[in-house]
């Protein structure tokens, strides 16, 4: 019995251990680089310091970052290819060159609230995840950054009338993302407002069109590729918040958190940048590649 | 069935029975006529809607979430069953102090929703330093609330054994332990296997709560499938119908399992604690 | 543990919500389990299988997915509930499955002779059951009908994923404001088992009140 049970717990440890490795997270290395990847720069061996994240992250030999896997052209994962692609995801890839040489990077799925823990004990080296920054949250983690910045919009079905402005959302019933920024600001602009919320953007618009609710506010990225796949769902208003999305570090490490802004400088020198956004965000939004925002232009960055 | 309720039918009883059944059975032809055309005029139907779950990738993507499934299913069942045993025995133990904490934790988690423990080990942890792997976050919530359950199961089947079982054992010179692990455990494991089985159907249900933790099991494998391809309601058909399978050839199982016994199941606790997700 | 009386009201809210999601899915799933486990064993093939399929789907599948599907789903094929009638229906339909399956080893549990005297009698099919067998059936089954109330009510947490702010949605809207998880989580749990403690001593009444002396 004793032996039955030493080896049951054996192989139960090892088949957990299997699983950590295989399933949550996702291996990366693409087979095929997009064209903007190729061109990202790689750093000197004298920027790698010693004994500095940067080192730790070599040799190891991959970058782990905390990501989701299911945010269309930002951070979502292609079921055929099992690769994950969007402009955070290419991002990653891109300081992964950055650091290895190679765009080598394990996404760990982390939930929005756990970001944090996950920065500060290390499991992950860096999040891209649409990761606002705020200094309250700078308190608990280094931003890197600012490297790209959004606003919530607002979408309706075709047709109705009566909401041109966030204040228009007051005593109606409004959809919103579980556990989004959206979910404060409609609090704030439209105290009045009943929030519905749903856990993934697709159940979001399912419920619109069903109309369970007569608006849905998000990012406005994310509802301009919903209104592109649906014609029956059209966006209101331009942006009416700033959301300045930062590169999640761990708190105090001023030397990595450097060392990530003159790789920022890099790839936006470089156009680099530019064609992350052209092949993700640019691939629904009409016109060129923004003007970044500036680099420690964000209280908390 | 218990066939004492009613008498072989008679004739006149079979014709009607027979045209209420064609009756039945055109009522709910219409009905699912009905609902099946107001989902086509919804263009749910549409070729273009299910023509990604002809296609092999989209499967793969879902079985390997089923794999994903069955491993924190399997992981979880193994450790609450070894945690059930210990709190089965614990609660049969002569020990007040042995039998009142054991007592405690099953009659407290039995009455805490899983959602409420996922939400403990995902929020609360980390805040004190304990952040664990996404696994172990769906894991060991479900490994904590059936644990609880296994114990009853396994309770039931130890107190089902006859004294007299435990009496011989004592009688040839065993002691109260070797006559535990001797002689009522193996008969009482062998009575409670198709509780064990339902309640296991029971923990893999469970499972779809790494939606929540977003640990790549089936449920969340059609979540991540959904924001790729717009589609939600025929993926979460799809994923209904894999949960579908998978469950019934194990309730299957566990209904075989049952017919083999000599003497029926054991199960009060059996029947309730499956109802859990 | 000045948070909970901070946010009192919502939690409150919360509260009633689990509450009226449990008592009226509970009632529910009580009324379709009775007649699901009359199809189980009535003497007609058909409603024997319609009922066989019925507790074999709902035990199979997984309540969440069930919840999802249903919540989206159904307004496609014209039918639209608001959130909380939709919870309620679906939780009623899917406890419904377990409810008659206890009903029916109650049933299978009451002697042969006892229908067999009914039928002796010259009652009917429906007779039997209602006069006979099910006063019968239902002492023993108090016990798992109430452990199938205990598992209604923790099943109920799973309605926040259509949008239902329950106990478990508001105690995690206010641990995201507050973030003191320990007594927000806490609070609730002991709420759960409050809400428990009351099905466990009606339970133990009834089974004193409903035994028989042979």
């Amino acid at each position: 019995m004793k032996r039955f049970v030493a080896v049951a717990v054996a192989s139960l440890l090892a088949l957990a251990a299997c699983g950590e490795s295989s399933s949550p997270a996702v291996p990366g290395a693409s087979p095929q680089q997009s064209e903007a990847l190729a061109k990202a720069p790689v750093a000197d061996a004298a920027e790698i310091l010693p004994g500095s994240t940067m080192e730790k992250i070599r040799q190891r030999g991959e970058l782990i970052v905390g990501g989701s896997l299911d945010a269309p052209l930002l951070s979502q994962q292609n079921p055929v290819s099992g690769e994950v692609e969007g402009f955070d995801a290419e991002m990653g890839k891109a300081l992964a060159t950055y650091i290895l040489g190679e765009p080598k990077v394990k996404i760990v799925n982390s939930a929005s609230e756990t970001r944090e823990a996950l920065l500060a004990n290390g499991t992950v080296d860096v999040v891209f995840q649409t990761y606002t920054i705020t200094e309250e949250r700078a308190k608990q983690v280094a931003f890197a950054g600012p490297y790209y910045t959004s606003g919530l919009t607002i979408a309706v079905k075709k047709g109705t009338t009566g909401i041109a402005k966030p204040e228009d959302l007051n005593g109606k019933k409004v959809l919103a993302g579980a556990n989004t920024p959206a979910i404060p600001a409609i609090k704030k602009l439209a105290p009045q407002a009943e929030i519905l919320t749903f856990g993934s953007d697709p159940e979001c618009i399912q419920a619109l069109k069903q109309d369970r609710g007569v608006a849905y506010v998000q990012d406005e990225t994310i509802l301009i590729a919903d209104a592109k796949k649906d014609p029956s769902i059209e966006i209101v208003t331009k942006p009416f918040t700033e959301d300045p999305y930062g590169i999640g570090l761990k708190h105090g490490d001023d030397q990595f958190k450097k060392f990530v802004n003159d790789w920022l400088k890099k790839i936006q020198d470089a156009g680099v940048w530019q064609g992350i956004w052209k092949n993700s965000i640019g691939t629904v939004v009409t016109g060129e590649a923004p003007q970044p925002p500036g680099i420690g232009s964000v209280p908390g960055s | 069935m218990s066939t004492a309720l009613f008498d072989e039918p008679g004739p006149k009883a079979r014709r009607r029975i027979k045209v209420a059944t064609v009756a039945g059975a055109l009522a709910a032809v219409a009905l699912v006529a009905l609902a099946v055309r107001q989902f086509a005029a919804n263009g749910q139907l549409d070729a273009t809607r299910w023509q990604p779950y002809a296609t092999w990738p989209m499967w793969r993507y879902l079985l390997d979430g089923l794999w994903s499934t069955f491993l924190a299913a399997v992981v979880s069942a193994a450790l609450a069953m070894a945690l059930g045993l210990v709190l089965a025995l614990g609660r049969l133990s002569h020990r007040s102090w042995v039998r009142a904490p054991a007592a405690a934790y099953v009659e407290v988690v039995r009455v805490i929703p899983a959602l409420l423990l996922v939400y403990v080990v995902l929020f609360a942890l980390p805040r004190y330093g304990l952040d664990l792997l996404l696994f172990w976050k769906l894991t060991v919530p479900l490994t904590v609330s059936n644990a609880a359950a296994y114990a009853e199961i396994f309770r039931a089947g130890i107190v089902s054994i006859e004294r007299g079982q435990t009496e011989a054992g004592l009688a040839v010179g065993l002691t109260r332990f070797q006559a535990m692990r001797l002689v009522v455990l193996p008969q009482a494991a062998r009575r409670v296997l198709p509780s064990i089985v339902s309640q296991s159907v029971g923990l893999l249900k469970d499972t779809s709560l790494g939606f929540v933790v977003s640990y790549g099991e089936l449920l969340y494998s059609g979540k991540v499938l959904a924001a790729y391809n717009g589609l939600l309601i025929q993926t979460y058909l799809v994923v209904a119908l894999i949960y579908l399978v998978v469950n019934a050839s194990l309730s299957k199982l566990a209904r075989t399992l049952e017919a083999r016994q000599p003497s029926g199941g054991l199960s009060p606790w059996r029947m309730s604690r499956r109802s859990l997700p | 543990m000045p948070v909970l009386f901070e946010h009192l009201p919502e939690l409150w809210q919360g509260l009633i919500v689990t509450v009226q999601l449990t008592a009226a899915s509970f009632a529910g799933a009580a009324v379709l389990g009775v007649l699901v486990c009359a199809l189980r064993v009535s003497p007609v093939g058909v409603l024997r299988a319609i009922g066989t399929a019925y507790v074999e789907t709902f035990q199979n599948l997984p309540l969440l997915v069930l919840l999802v599907l249903a919540f989206f789903g159904l307004p496609e094929i014209g039918l639209q509930a608001p959130p909380l009638a939709t919870a309620i229906i679906v939780i009623a339909v899917y406890e419904a499955a377990y409810i008659a399956e206890a009903l029916r080893s109650g049933v299978n549990s009451v002697s042969k002779g006892q229908g067999e005297a009914a039928r002796a009698i010259g009652l009917t099919f429906g007779q039997s059951l209602r006069h006979v067998i099910l006063p019968q059936a239902l002492r023993t089954v108090v016990q798992p009908l109430g452990n199938i109330f205990i598992a209604t009510a923790m099943n109920t947490a799973l309605a926040a994923a259509v949008g239902v702010v329950d106990l478990t949605a508001a105690a995690h809207r206010v641990n995201l404001v507050e973030a003191q998880p320990i007594p927000i989580f806490v609070g609730a749990g002991v709420a759960y088992a409050l809400i428990a403690s009351v099905a466990g001593f009606v339970t133990g009444r009834l089974e004193r009140r409903l035994v028989i002396l042979r």
